[in-house]
């Protein structure tokens, strides 16, 4: 009896990993990942990693307007990064994605600006490093993120459209309001809008 | 005690976002050097950028990840301090060229910072006890941060790490601190439209 009753939990286990996607969610821990490819290049932990980044990287630059083309290109070097800086990434200071969307933020920057050489993504990774934590920032990258994620939780789909676009537009406000047929300065009072409303809900939930 | 100036939510999400031009940029990054509570904000705006990654609709890759690319895990990165920069420059200037410091003036110098990227001129000023800075309105932005000392306009008093976001719409005269003097950095876009017998001595600025 019990032999059989542990076939069948093993029979559930073997099914379940290999329904679509069964496996992802319930083990998919990015932290994890992240650790095992600094501790000793897992090129296995990196395969996941890739698999479930890359294209969410390459999704999030292209509602940004970024081609197909570039934004595998950028995908492609962001998670290159990931596998060479695994071992600066710190859980405490910001969540795996966090970490991740700001990697995207600066290899966006040096490819699609390498023609004028930019040097901004260095100055992103100066901030980084030299922002040190003031007394009142004592809330921990867990917290932050929680309260994030409450405060977008709660907003209206037009309301996380238009926070969207202030994060990843490659457009102008002027070719916002072009496209969207409505007046320049709608653009940015719709902006402040949905930013300030952001803002207020982070605020309450300090 | 004057309130602190700091940039707006929409500046500072177009910051985060990487979507400002880079000498505004830059002038922005020097403001979240000197001032913990924009930098609090900044890293909420990146903690959104997360969100924002972890609710996106994925796109499949056209390719798989190129195993060959993957250094051996030895040359993986490990923490590694920074370079010292002279105390007076801000850190997020250092991977710029900086002209040298040049007089444009009565108690005026200005040094220019190279940023081939940019569509704005930057440079830093430094001015001395009680200067007058002549008017001039902006076809552009002039974005400044104050890096010593302070100044004022009729927008109020900026000091150490204050961020000045100026366009259009402002005319403004500062006048710079009389026991201080003041030293910032300044990102312009478009034209400066001087005015008055000084304008002629900051003509450098603004043709540069």
């Amino acid at each position: 009896m019990v032999a059989a009753f542990a076939l069948t939990v093993e029979d559930m286990r073997e099914a379940s990993a290999a329904a679509p996607g069964g496996r992802f969610f319930a083990l998919f821990d990015a932290n994890a990942l992240i650790a095992a490819v600094a501790r000793s290049g897992d090129r296995a932990a990196f395969a996941e990693l890739f698999d479930h980044f890359a294209p969410r990287v390459k999704g999030l630059l292209m509602r940004g307007g970024t081609s197909a083309e570039l934004a595998e290109e950028i995908a492609q070097e962001t998670l290159l990064t990931v596998w060479r800086k695994a071992a600066l990434f710190d859980p405490a200071k910001a969540n795996a994605s966090t970490w991740i969307a700001t990697i995207a933020r600066n290899r966006r920057i040096d490819i699609a600006r390498r023609e004028t050489r930019s040097r901004l993504s260095q100055v992103y990774e100066i901030l980084d490093e030299d922002g040190p934590e003031q007394p009142d920032e004592t809330i921990s990258g867990a917290e932050r993120d929680a309260r994030i994620r409450a405060a977008m939780t709660g907003l209206s789909a037009d309301q996380y459209r238009v926070v969207e676009l202030a994060f990843l537009e490659e457009f102008s406000h002027q070719d916002v309001a072009q496209r969207l047929a409505i007046p320049l300065g709608t653009v940015k009072s719709r902006l402040r809008l949905a930013l300030s409303h952001l803002r207020g809900k982070l605020e309450d939930l300090r | 005690m004057s309130m602190a100036h700091r940039p707006s939510d929409e500046t500072l999400a177009a910051f985060a976002g990487g979507h400002l031009d880079e000498g505004l940029a830059l002038v922005v990054a020097a403001h979240l050097e000197l001032d913990g509570e924009s930098r609090r904000r900044m890293r909420e705006f990146m903690a959104i950028q997360g969100e924002l990654l972890d609710r996106i609709e994925p796109i499949p890759m056209a390719a798989g990840y190129p195993a060959e690319e993957l250094e051996p895990h030895s040359a993986i990165a490990t923490p590694t301090a920074s370079p010292a920069i002279a105390a007076d420059v801000p850190a997020v200037l250092r991977p710029y060229a900086l002209g040298p410091w040049r007089p444009i003036g009565l108690r005026i110098a200005m040094r220019r910072v190279e940023v081939p990227g940019a569509d704005s001129r930057v440079f830093m000023l430094r001015a001395g006890p009680g200067i007058a800075l002549p008017p001039h309105k902006h076809t552009g932005f002039e974005w400044t941060t104050i890096l010593a000392g302070a100044y004022e306009h009729q927008y109020g008093r900026y000091v150490v790490g204050d961020f000045d976001e100026a366009d259009t719409e402002h005319d403004h005269t500062p006048a710079v601190d009389p026991v201080e003097g003041c030293t910032c950095l300044v990102a312009m876009t478009g034209k400066v439209l001087l005015q008055g017998w000084l304008g002629r001595l900051l003509q450098p600025l603004v043709r540069f």
